[in-house]
């Protein structure tokens, strides 16, 4: 009977079931966090195993939704709301990037909370459902609820377990995200009222209506929310600081899935709903991407401390994905999406080992390292791998990526879209530079012999659980860079058919899979 | 004279708590009342029991539908609504005010009485659209604040603040009654819904508009809003915590509903109505700008709490400028979720046990992590006020600005939102200091030194608000079908 009722309400328990359980593990008391670490380790890895059974059991090319749960939750306020979710080829492999981040960063961040543990791995997991669903959401209110819902405990996360100037990177953090999504609230209410509906496509046939300029600028206070998440230049600059002050978890789950709310909030709603104001700006979005591409690299290449130069190459990276969405093109945007889950598991990666590197030296200062390799061998082949993935070396994850981007981009038609192209392609140069020069001062060389260095405290190498948390990244990094269609598959068809729609100047309006049937 | 049972029934929740205001003086009469533990356990036993008898006949009175009237009181669903509200309030104000008053050891009997008359006024002054009978509840709910405000005599600022607001507030009483009697100067009707009527009819008579003016002004001085908001800081910052918590809450949350009673209802056909809402959307602006901005300042948090209650009215008035059924009702729920997140947000002080003329977010640091349920409770309170969902104030403002939207006042309810995303800001604050700083080693010394605080009943309602908080952002719906929208109702019938 239970699997009958999971199998028929799936979705609304792998979105809600982490909340729960991280409410169940509030009570704990300090003395038992070493209890709750565990259980929230097993609940996460639960949650990963029933959506990773459940959910890879769709079809390769599922044309509309699976797993649809809707009926109206409330209507009385003249506009009614659906508690509307769904899983398609544009979340799937998103909401599987989540479920599996989560166990990753609970087990390798095991010991790197030294106090309140309990209460972090409860607001991890309160943080899952807030991403689950944002992610599986169908119906725009019910978004921004979940999309506002990650923003508690990602603040507190940042602002009781962070650095030194937790305070200030926390408060920073949800100021810039509220002043975008206050103001997509705005557009959202408005555009409800005209169209009478929360449901996506009734509201883009309502868009359809409205005269240029008002779509213009439903469009740029949609576009202002999203990009601020992403974070696209130059609305990046809380990035860095929420980056540097979190604790590794913090960033890993930050970079790994937070960001990545921003660009699927284009690709799920702001695109679709708005085809022409979408085709109007495209160039633009484009120019910001290379902008951020360029700018993101360079500013990593001088960055002192390691932490902060992965979250550099994080805004670099995540203009990427921002280009390949501009591109307009299937193949730009399919691009986008691996990239998407390229990010997730390479940069989380990162956050994570140079987690493992702070938790033993207690510094990140590049300058404070040096033959880390003589020291650690196996944390320093690990650290390779993620390197080269993270700059995109073919065979690994980020060159598939990377490559489907710029030739989505070079091919767009757009007029500036070789010239763009070839700029990003300066990006890819770059970020081996800054990556590969990083790695020449921290791993290799001889041993940093001051007696402060962060090389002098690195007495041991990884142990086995920091092993079983590396290694499935590692397979992950080969298998996407080596047989990508697994998780190109699914999007495939809904891309193409999203593109068709929205390049058409003056077309119906982009029907969402649910409306078509 | 006899009364029928329906007048009875009309006047019975006025009754019941003034009833206990004036039981209350007999039982505190004994001089050693601050000493005997079971005395004072009487005296605030007397003023629940009346308080909660009062609850449980408005409860009835609407579950069983009936709206009875006693003359020009109306105990409609709009006035069982504000006594309902307001004794809610009260009850919460009370089991705070058990803890506050002992540790300020100032146990007495009077301030629970004069809690019950000004309970007694507001329920007046929510029901009815007499403008004598107005003005009888705008001063029976006055007068005993101004004492309230000044009650814990011996520190310093009580009786400045106290004075404040008896002389400020006597200015905004005489205003109302000049602007009644020019109103029935214009129309020979003290009737709000007669003064409409005949309003309604013909060009706008100049005498009639600064009549209705003038009314107006009383209402947004009790509402706190800009420019007559200048009392509120000093006034919370002297009043006892709980009698803070409870003006910003029901005397904010009566003028709103008189004001409903008399701008949505009686006046909203006449061509007087159409300056008037030009002139709220005016202030509610300006209340939004400067007390988010002025809260944004502040180190005392009782400071900061009434700046923020200052912009919460511009929020209020904002659902009257938008001025639609919906719009009402929104206002209503916005009432709901305030008297949760504010009670909470003041029963936080009690709680904590912050005495003294200083209470400031030094004071806060580090209490979370010591008592975790009460430091959640307090966050989400704070949360829901600065409007993040899925949390009760968020709805209050989605009603309203959604409203505001589709009348086409896009651009106040950018406003609205901006100055939303300001108050994140200094709401942040309370949970940052509870829950991110470390307290000073002079204040964990001090802490070592005293007998550890507990506030069990203050603790109590502080759970319960934070409980509410949750639950009206997680049945929004439900809880604007059965509460709001019958109330606003009333209103609406006489709506266009």
């Amino acid at each position: 009977m239970i699997t009958a009722w999971i199998n028929s309400h799936l979705l609304s328990f792998i979105v809600f079931a982490p909340l729960l359980w991280g409410l169940a593990l509030l009570p704990l008391s300090e003395r038992q966090a070493p209890l709750a670490k565990l259980l929230g380790l097993l609940g996460s890895t639960g949650i990963l195993v029933i959506a990773a059974i459940q959910l890879l059991h769709l079809p390769a090319d599922p044309m509309g939704q699976v797993y649809v749960e809707r009926f109206p939750w409330f209507t009385a306020v003249g506009v009614p709301v659906d508690y509307h979710l769904a899983v398609d080829g544009l979340n799937l492999w998103l909401v599987l990037l989540t479920t599996f981040l989560l166990p990753v960063t609970l087990l390798g961040t095991w010991n790197s909370i030294p106090k309140r543990a309990g209460a972090a791995v409860a607001l991890f997991l309160m943080l899952e459902t807030g991403m689950l669903g944002a992610l599986v959401a169908q119906d725009l209110l019910l978004f921004y609820l979940f999309w506002e819902a990650m923003l508690l405990p990602m603040y507190f996360l940042i602002g009781v377990w962070g650095g030194d100037e937790r305070k200030y990177a926390a408060t920073k953090f949800i100021l810039f995200t509220l002043s975008g999504s206050l103001l997509w609230l705005v557009a959202l209410l408005f555009l409800a009222g005209r169209a009478g509906s929360f449901a996506p496509g009734v509201m883009a046939q309502a868009v359809a209506a409205l005269p240029p300029a008002t779509q213009s600028i439903l469009f740029l206070a949609f576009a202002l929310a999203f990009a601020i998440k992403v974070p696209l230049f130059p609305l990046h600059t809380w990035l860095p600081d929420a980056h540097t002050q979190a604790p590794t978890g913090g960033s890993v789950i930050l970079a790994g899935v937070l960001l990545k709310l921003g660009s699927y909030g284009f690709l799920r709603f702001a695109l679709p709903m708005f085809p022409d104001s979408a085709a109007r700006y495209a160039e633009l979005l484009a120019v910001l991407s290379v902008l951020a591409i360029v700018y993101g690299a360079l500013v990593a290449m001088v960055q002192t401390d390691i932490k902060k130069l992965v979250a550099y190459s994080s805004v670099s990276h995540m203009g990427f994905i921002m280009l390949g969405i501009a591109s307009m093109t299937v193949l730009g945007t399919q691009g986008a999406m691996l990239q998407m889950l390229n990010h997730g598991i390479s940069t989380g990666a990162l956050f994570l080992l140079v987690g493992m590197l702070y938790d033993r030296a207690h510094t990140r200062r590049i300058a404070d390292f040096g033959g880390v390799a003589l020291k650690m061998p196996v944390f320093t082949a690990f650290f390779l791998v993620v390197t080269l993935s993270s700059i995109g070396l073919p065979l690994t994850n980020g060159f598939v990526g990377e490559f489907l981007i710029l030739n989505g981009t070079y091919t767009s038609g757009f007029a500036w879209g070789r010239a763009l192209a070839c700029v990003a392609t300066l990006g890819v140069l770059l970020s081996a530079v800054y990556m590969l020069w990083m790695v020449k001062r921290v791993f290799w060389g001889p041993a940093n012999e001051r007696e402060d260095s962060g090389t002098a405290h690195l007495h041991e190498d990884l142990n086995a659980r920091e092993i079983a948390v590396m290694l499935p990244i590692v397979v992950l990094i080969f298998w996407m860079g080596i047989h990508p269609q697994t998780f190109l598959g699914q999007s495939e068809r809904q891309v193409g058919q999203m593109l068709s729609l929205s390049r058409a100047p003056h077309g119906p309006g982009f029907a969402l899979s649910a409306e078509v049937k | 004279m006899s009364l029928t049972a329906g007048e009875l029934s009309a006047i019975m929740p006025l009754l019941i708590p003034a009833l206990g205001a004036c039981l209350l003086p007999i039982a505190s009469l004994d001089s050693d009342q601050a000493t005997v533990k079971w005395i004072r356990a009487a005296m605030f036993f007397i003023a629940l029991f009346a308080l909660t008898g009062g609850f449980f006949y408005l409860t009835r009175l609407w579950a069983s539908g009936a709206q009875p009237s006693f003359g020009a009181l109306h105990m409609d669903r709009l006035a069982q609504f504000g006594g309902i509200f307001v004794l809610v309030a009260a009850a919460l104000a009370v089991l705070q005010l058990w803890d506050h008053l002992h540790q300020e050891g100032w146990v007495k009997g009077e301030t629970l009485s004069l809690l019950l008359f000004s309970v007694t006024g507001m329920i007046l002054f929510a029901a009815t659209g007499n403008l004598i009978l107005l003005f009888l509840g705008l001063e029976l709910l006055s007068l005993p604040l101004y004492a309230l405000t000044a009650t814990v005599r011996m520190r310093e600022k009580a009786l400045e603040g106290g004075m404040k607001y008896f002389l400020t507030g006597a200015v905004a009483s005489a205003f109302f009654l000049m602007g009644s009697v020019l109103l029935y100067g214009a129309t020979g009707s003290l009737d709000i819904g007669v003064i409409g009527a005949r309003l309604a009819q013909g060009a706008v008579d100049p005498i009639a508009l600064v009549g209705a003016a003038l009314l107006l002004l009383g209402f947004l001085f009790k509402m706190s809003v800009v420019p007559f908001h200048q009392w509120t800081p000093d006034v919370y910052d002297a009043a006892p915590h709980p009698i803070a918590g409870f003006m910003s809450v029901a005397t904010k949350g009566v003028a709103v509903l008189a004001l409903l009673r008399v701008m949505g209802m009686g006046l909203s056909l006449s061509a007087v109505a159409v300056p008037m809402r030009e002139a709220m959307a005016i202030l509610a602006v300006l209340s939004l700008v400067l007390g988010n901005l002025a809260a944004l300042a502040q180190t005392n948090i009782k400071r900061m709490l009434a700046y923020s209650s200052i912009s919460h009215a511009g929020y209020l008035l904002l659902g009257f400028v938008a001025g639609t059924s919906n719009a009402y009702a929104g206002i209503l729920f916005y009432l709901l979720a305030y008297l949760a997140m504010n009670m909470g947000a003041f029963g936080m002080l009690s709680a904590f046990g912050l005495v003294g003329d200083e209470v400031s977010f030094e004071q806060l640091k580090g209490l979370g992590w010591k008592r975790p349920g009460l430091g959640i409770a307090v966050s989400l309170c704070m949360f829901s006020l600065a409007g993040l969902p899925p949390l009760a104030g968020f709805y209050g403002k989605y009603m309203i600005f959604k409203e505001l939207i589709l009348t086409g006042h896009v651009s106040m309810a950018v406003v609205g939102v901006l100055a939303s995303l300001v108050s994140v800001y200094y709401y942040l604050g309370v949970p940052v200091a509870l829950f991110m700083e470390k307290p000073s080693e002079f204040a964990e010394r001090e802490a070592a030194e005293r007998p550890a605080v507990l506030a069990p009943l203050a603790g109590a309602t502080v759970l319960v608000c934070g409980i509410l908080v949750l639950v009206l952002g997680l049945m929004p719906g439900t809880v604007l079908n059965a509460f709001a929208r019958p109330a606003s109702q009333e209103v609406l019938r006489n709506l266009p």
